[in-house]
């Protein structure tokens, strides 16, 4: 049975990814006003489309953020015809390209999602560059063990990413 | 080689991945992963993320994941509702008439693809025109590329595929990475052509791809005329 015909429908779709769309588009709008109206959007016409969803095809999350890039590349036409307006809160807005914008979302939030230990680790070795020795001094553990947390580190990084839909 | 050493060695990898050993080491366990298989396999998986992390902010990991405001729910949901009532007898109508359109099998042939580049409005447009040619009997793909500031606007003009067959279409870059250019359902009712959009720069794209109903169509993207032949269908 197809899903979102039905606005309860809507609902529980919007109960299990409202929070990862959200984060994706604060990430690629960089405008939590913006992010807003791009997640109504999503999910008004994934409602109007929501015949065309074949659970069979692939997960709601794929479609849903399927039709939420398509809103944020129309959002991004219909900003650059209009005069700039500075970025609110202090939230910068992404300016890669909406592909990479949408990988580096998911690999901050596999990061965010794995164990505290593993991203310690991986946030002072890999985006501090800082020497394996010093971290291993730092923590109070032998320096094997910085080296396995990274190696597990990644390994829980690649079951993250692949969780949150992450197909490359 | 111990079953001891083999784990050790294998303890290295992510750091092997990350490019952070020691020159010595790294020797040595480039030595230990081209007689292990399993290291070697171990390995490609694992550079496969490591080559992700450089695109993370790790400011943006550090800060608490941002949330939805608490009444954007509520909000949608009677954007909905709202629309629900409106629309309703719209709605209803079009199921009716798409229960018309039977479905045409595709006829499973095509061994190769001609393509066909033609630029349009001459030289010094940028658009330029992709037809698959020699694809199954009764059906047509074309596609006009345009480069913009965000990427690659592509509309295709697809044409004889059964009503309702999901149609994804990509780009891919030199590389041969993919780039979704998102998807649609081809629909007798609604017309055959559909807009999308694609990341990747059209002067970085080059293929574009479409699948649909198990079969994946590629054709290549020139900046320049070209009269391409013959490349392979890729299998689905």
């Amino acid at each position: 049975m197809p899903a979102l015909t039905r606005e309860r429908d809507v609902r529980e779709a919007y109960a299990a990814h409202s929070g990862e769309l959200y984060g994706f588009a604060v990430r690629s709008l960089g405008d939590s006003g913006l992010a807003e109206e791009a997640v109504q959007e999503t999910f008004l016409r994934a409602w109007k489309a929501g015949e065309r969803y074949d659970p069979e095809i692939g997960s709601l999350r794929t479609w849903l953020f399927a039709i939420l890039r398509n809103v944020v590349i129309d959002m991004g036409r219909a900003r650059a015809s209009r005069p700039r307006v500075g970025p609110e809160q202090g939230i910068e807005p992404s300016v890669e390209p909406l592909e990479q914008a949408l990988v580096a979302w998911q690999v901050e939030e596999a990061m965010r999602r794995i164990g505290d230990d593993h991203r310690q680790v991986l946030l002072e070795t890999h985006f501090k560059a800082r020497p394996y020795a010093e971290v291993a001094e730092e923590l109070g553990v032998p320096e094997g063990t910085i080296k396995s947390r990274v190696y597990y580190g990644l390994k829980a990084l690649r079951v993250a990413l692949e969780e949150i839909g992450y197909d490359g | 080689m111990t079953a001891d050493d083999h784990r050790d060695w294998r303890l290295s990898l992510g750091a092997y991945a990350l490019g952070d050993l020691p020159p010595d080491e790294r020797a040595a366990l480039a030595a230990h992963i081209e007689g292990c298989p399993e290291c070697r396999a171990e390995l490609r998986e694992l550079e496969g993320v490591a080559a992700l992390l450089p695109l993370a902010d790790p400011a943006r990991i550090e800060s608490p994941p941002v949330r939805p405001p608490a009444d954007l729910g509520a909000r949608i949901e009677a954007q909905i509702a709202a629309e629900s009532a409106k629309e309703g007898r719209v709605k209803r109508r079009r199921r009716l008439r798409f229960g018309f359109g039977g479905a045409v099998a595709v006829a499973a042939v095509a061994a190769l693809l001609a393509i066909v580049v033609i630029p349009i409005g001459g030289e010094s447009s940028p658009a330029q025109k992709v037809e698959f040619a020699s694809v199954p009997n009764g059906i047509s793909i074309k596609a006009i590329l345009e480069p913009h500031a965000f990427g690659t606007e592509i509309q295709m003009y697809v044409k004889g595929m059964p009503s309702g067959t999901l149609c994804r279409v990509f780009l891919r870059d030199a590389a041969g990475r993919t780039y979704s250019a998102g998807s649609f359902r081809y629909r007798w009712e609604e017309g055959s052509e559909a807009h999308l959009s694609s990341g990747l720069d059209l002067s970085q794209a080059a293929e574009i791809g479409l699948h649909a109903g198990g079969r994946t169509f590629v054709a290549p993207v020139s900046p320049v005329t070209a009269l391409v032949s013959g490349a392979e269908i890729h299998p689905a």
